[in-house]
């Protein structure tokens, strides 16, 4: 056995023996794998990267997915085309209404009812969704911010994102599993005072966005890690099929609500902010401005709210009113087929597609003519939004990946469905 | 042209137009079932294609071109150069207001209803009206519960009149048990007086009723319909065979309900096969049973085989086998090859249950769904039941392996070596030495040869009670148990063994897997 005393001299540096070093050479480094989640803070959303490291500089990632899989697609097939609202509302479980709305307008197409559609329904559909795009927004810079070390910011925006919330809880019922909006309209008319509270709360936000605004965009420590940091170029989006802010900072001017206006989104003037560098500083930036569109898009939409119904009035589609399901039999029957058998939707499939909170929220339907979908695919914009991480997230920093991945807004539910 | 009309001479084809394409039917055919062969669809209520039809309800209107007014398509034969649409806005106009009759006083009855979600008004009020009511006034009240029959409860308020069940009942039943009373509004189904809804054929009834007006005493409030789940299967009840569907639901029988078979018996099945699955819950053996104990399938087929197998090489004269007529083909040729090659006995007998009564119509005597498959099987060697009796009063048995369901022939608990192999308790399982559960027809694949020798298939509805198996699988298993080296995997495989061995069943088919179909997703009903 060796000498004790010369055992506590030896010293080892990754596979070496320091002794054996030549004196004057550099220590040798060698990768080192790490893995930053699936449970871990910087990681919400549930997500695991597979870092391969070189000291504190990240050499390659393995993004891994489906830690949140919930088999919303599966269980889509087994559902009746309504039972399937309270699913999407936990696709991005921050911006529901969205999803709501996607999947809504999908349907609807097959059912060849889109342009039926009672217009105080397509209003309250665009106000409910930009309300919900705003959240979503907030969401995101929030914890980012405080990833950052900013928590002032995140109880600023998480206390504007309770206003919000609060109000649609008043409107469906839940706070964040809205399952408000229907096939052919929405379940229910606005409350009577829901206007003016919007307005009042938007006046609010506008303030915490302001502060938010002076807290961080001029913020020393902020800007140095999010200027240049993650860079993604037009070409590269276009080619990873990035979409949403992510997309839109990178210079790429594509919005579904202006390139394929859909609802009544052709009726309201506002802008679509790009950004030109395409790092982690322009998708904060894109989003600031976005929330600020969207108040704007908010205002218009209450000024031009029409009156009317806001539930088509077919019973093959809309559950007639309880008052005549008790009292006639036509509407008994038609409220028992629509909840036992579904809404009959016509064999076909359709590709439908909305903004949503992270870019282009695609529902790929196939129906085989009966009450349920055949299959029911959803396009989640974070899906290709995180993908590119693999490509941008080498050779930079590991305190790097938080603000990067922050940005892309990554949420489970609607990455892993 | 006397000669053009006789029936024997051939009738030329009609060409006709519908929906603007042309087609050519024969002649003598329904306006409404040259439409269904052409995909054109057109709703009816009184229409049935197994019975006559009065066109009363005015469902399957359509518009022939030359016709002042709309014609029902049910009563209709069509004609040369016809010309007939069923979907222009006034033959869609008609059949709406006529529905709107119909549901004028039709009671808000779907969450109680027993038919709602297999209801021919529910079904054609969504797919060819869907608008709102207009009546403002009350609706005309009718008696709800009318005990018309031994089976069977009306509700003379759901009742759309559509006569149905009084054709049921003169054209299938030949008796005149049901008729209309009044008129308008007022008019309502009852019996015919001093009558009652007995006929053997009662519930046919409830199947053919568009609506829940007629309702089966037996299902009533027992399961709603479309949480059923259907499987193709034969009546066991008697040697006719009658083609069924078991509809189930959480593993429990809730009712049978005849299933299309024009050779067989068209649409309709009696009361009391229908009755036949109870016995599938009732009284089951569940468990391998080894002198009155429960014991594990090994010990008991251990158990069976030791004593089997000491009776014949003790004497093998004295060694019986009883085989159940109520057995599946697939039963019986495996449990004659394990008698006839393992325990080596000639003395392999015939019984069952007992004859019964019969018609004309459908009920045979022969109570056994399978004696033809047996006989066919067995072959001239097998012995009768009566046989059997004289058997065992003579003591000429000493040791007996009896299999399925048997009437009691004679005492039993004499007999030095009793092995069971049963789906009920009773007697026999009580004086066995061994008793081991069988599986019974609802729960096994496999197959009946009926009186017309047709080899009808059943499938498994629902899962063997407790341990018990196929009989098939048994008898594989004990073979082994007394040295056999053959084995089988499945029902099908015995049966590909039995066509090959049986030049009488050479002709046979297994048919494919049907796997059970919620009713709820088979858009065929209701």
């Amino acid at each position: 056995m060796d000498d004790p005393s010369q055992i506590a001299r030896r010293v080892v540096i990754g596979f070496g023996d320091a002794a054996n070093l030549p004196e004057d050479d550099q220590l040798p480094t060698e990768s080192m794998p790490l893995n930053m989640g699936p449970s871990h803070p910087a990681m919400h959303g549930t997500v695991r990267m597979v870092l391969e490291v070189d000291g504190e500089k990240i050499r390659s990632v393995d993004v891994q997915v489906g830690y949140l899989h919930r088999c919303f697609e599966k269980e889509a097939e087994n559902a009746t085309w309504t039972q399937i609202f309270p699913y999407t509302d936990r696709l991005n479980y921050v911006s529901p209404m969205l999803n709501n709305v996607g999947y809504a307008l999908a349907v609807e197409k097959l059912l060849d009812i889109d342009k039926k559609i009672p217009e105080r329904a397509q209003f309250i559909r665009v106000i409910v969704g930009e309300i919900s795009r705003i959240t979503d927004h907030m969401t995101c810079l929030a914890a980012s911010a405080m990833e950052l070390a900013a928590f002032t910011v995140y109880f600023y925006l998480m206390k504007a994102r309770e206003w919000l919330w609060e109000l649609l809880e008043e409107l469906s019922g839940a706070r964040l599993t809205h399952s408000y909006v229907r096939i052919g309209g929405v379940v229910a008319d606005l409350t009577d005072d829901f206007c003016p509270k919007l307005r009042d709360i938007l006046r609010r936000c506008r303030a915490t966005i302001a502060d938010v605004d002076k807290m961080l965009t001029s913020n020393r420590i902020f800007r140095d890690r999010m200027d240049g940091i993650g860079i993604i170029t037009r070409d590269d989006a276009i080619g990873w099929g990035l979409t949403g802010p992510v997309g839109r900072s990178t210079g790429l001017d594509y919005d579904v609500r202006k390139d394929h206006p859909y609802l009544v989104y052709d009726r309201f003037d506002f802008d679509v902010p790009v950004g030109c560098k395409g790092d982690n500083f322009d998708r904060y930036a894109v989003r600031v401005e976005e929330m600020r569109q969207s108040m704007r898009i908010l205002e218009q939409a209450m000024d031009l709210l029409p009156a009317g119904p806001v539930l088509l009035d077919d019973a093959r589609v809309a559950l007639p009113p309880k008052r005549e399901v008790y009292n006639t039999i036509e509407s008994m029957i038609a409220h028992f087929k629509l909840i036992m058998d579904g809404i009959v939707v016509p064999p076909g499939e359709i590709y439908s597609f909305t903004e949503g909170g992270n870019g282009e929220l695609g529902f790929y339907i196939v129906s085989n003519g009966t009450g349920q979908p055949w299959k029911c695919r959803v396009r989640p914009p974070c899906f290709a939004n995180l993908a590119v991480l693999n490509k941008i997230l080498p050779g930079l920093f590991i305190a790097d990946l938080v603000p990067t991945f922050g940005m892309t807004n990554m949420i489970g539910g609607e990455c892993d469905r | 042209m006397a000669d053009e009309r006789a029936p024997s001479a051939p009738r030329a084809n009609v060409k006709m137009v519908i929906d603007g394409q042309a087609h050519e039917f024969p002649a003598g055919l329904t306006i409404l079932e040259a439409c269904q062969r052409v995909g054109s669809k057109v709703p009816f209520f009184c229409w049935h294609p197994g019975l006559s039809a009065p066109a009363v309800c005015r469902q399957c209107l359509v518009e022939i071109k030359g016709f002042p007014k709309p014609i029902p398509s049910c009563y209709t034969p069509v004609a040369d150069k016809m010309e007939v649409v069923t979907n222009s806005p006034k033959a869609l106009d008609v059949r709406r207001q006529m529905l709107e009759f119909t549901l004028l006083n039709h009671p808000i009855d779907c969450p109680i209803c027993d038919k709602a979600g297999e209801c021919m008004l529910q079904k054609h009020y969504f797919d060819w009206d869907a608008r709102v009511t207009r009546n403002d006034g009350g609706k005309v009240h009718k008696a709800k519960v009318v005990d018309v029959g031994r089976h069977i409860v009306l509700d003379q308020e759901r009742c759309i009149l559509c006569s149905r069940c009084i054709r049921v009942c003169s054209e299938v039943a030949r008796q005149q048990d049901l008729v209309m009373a009044f008129r308008g509004d007022r008019q309502l189904l009852t019996t015919a007086p001093g009558q009652r809804l007995d006929n053997p054929y009662s519930l046919n009834t409830v199947d053919v009723c568009p609506v829940g007006a007629l309702t089966a005493k037996d299902f009533r409030f027992s399961m709603r319909a479309w949480e059923l789940w259907a499987t193709p299967s034969v009546c066991p009840g008697c040697a006719t065979g009658c083609n069924i569907e078991i509809h189930a639901a959480r593993n429990v029988i809730q009712r049978l309900v005849p299933r299309l078979n024009p050779a067989v018996n068209k649409y309709w099945m009696c009361d009391e096969g229908r009755m036949t699955y109870k016995r599938v819950h009732y009284n089951r053996l569940v468990s391998p049973m080894v002198a009155g104990s429960p014991a594990s399938w090994d010990a008991a087929l251990a158990e069976a085989a030791r004593l089997l197998g000491q009776a014949r090489d003790k004497s093998p004269a004295t060694l019986g086998v009883v085989l159940s007529a109520q057995l599946t083909n697939e039963d019986f040729f495996a449990i004659s090859r394990l008698a006839g090659e393992h325990l080596r006995t000639e003395r392999v007998y015939l019984a069952g249950a007992g004859e019964g009564w019969c018609d004309d119509i459908l009920v045979s005597a022969d109570k056994n769904p399978n004696t033809t498959g047996a006989k066919l099987i067995g072959g001239l060697s097998l012995r009768t039941a009566a046989e059997l009796k004289q058997d065992l009063e003579t003591r000429v048995l000493t040791a007996l392996l009896l299999v399925g369901e048997v009437d009691a022939v004679a005492p039993l608990d004499w007999l030095p070596t009793l092995v069971v192999l049963a789906s009920q308790q009773g007697p026999p399982v009580a004086a066995a030495a061994v008793a081991l559960p069988l599986a019974m027809w609802a729960e096994t694949e496999g197959s009946f040869t009926n009186r017309q020798g047709k080899v009808q298939r059943l499938h498994a509805a629902i899962a063997p009670a407790g341990q018990a198996r196929p009989g098939w699988e048994i008898a594989a298993r004990l073979g082994r148990a007394l040295g056999a080296t053959w084995t089988y995997a499945d029902a099908k495989q015995v049966f590909g063994e039995a066509r090959e061995k049986v030049s009488l069943l050479s002709g046979a088919e297994w048919g494919k897997p049907e796997a059970p179909v919620q009713l709820r997703f088979a858009n065929s009903r209701g």
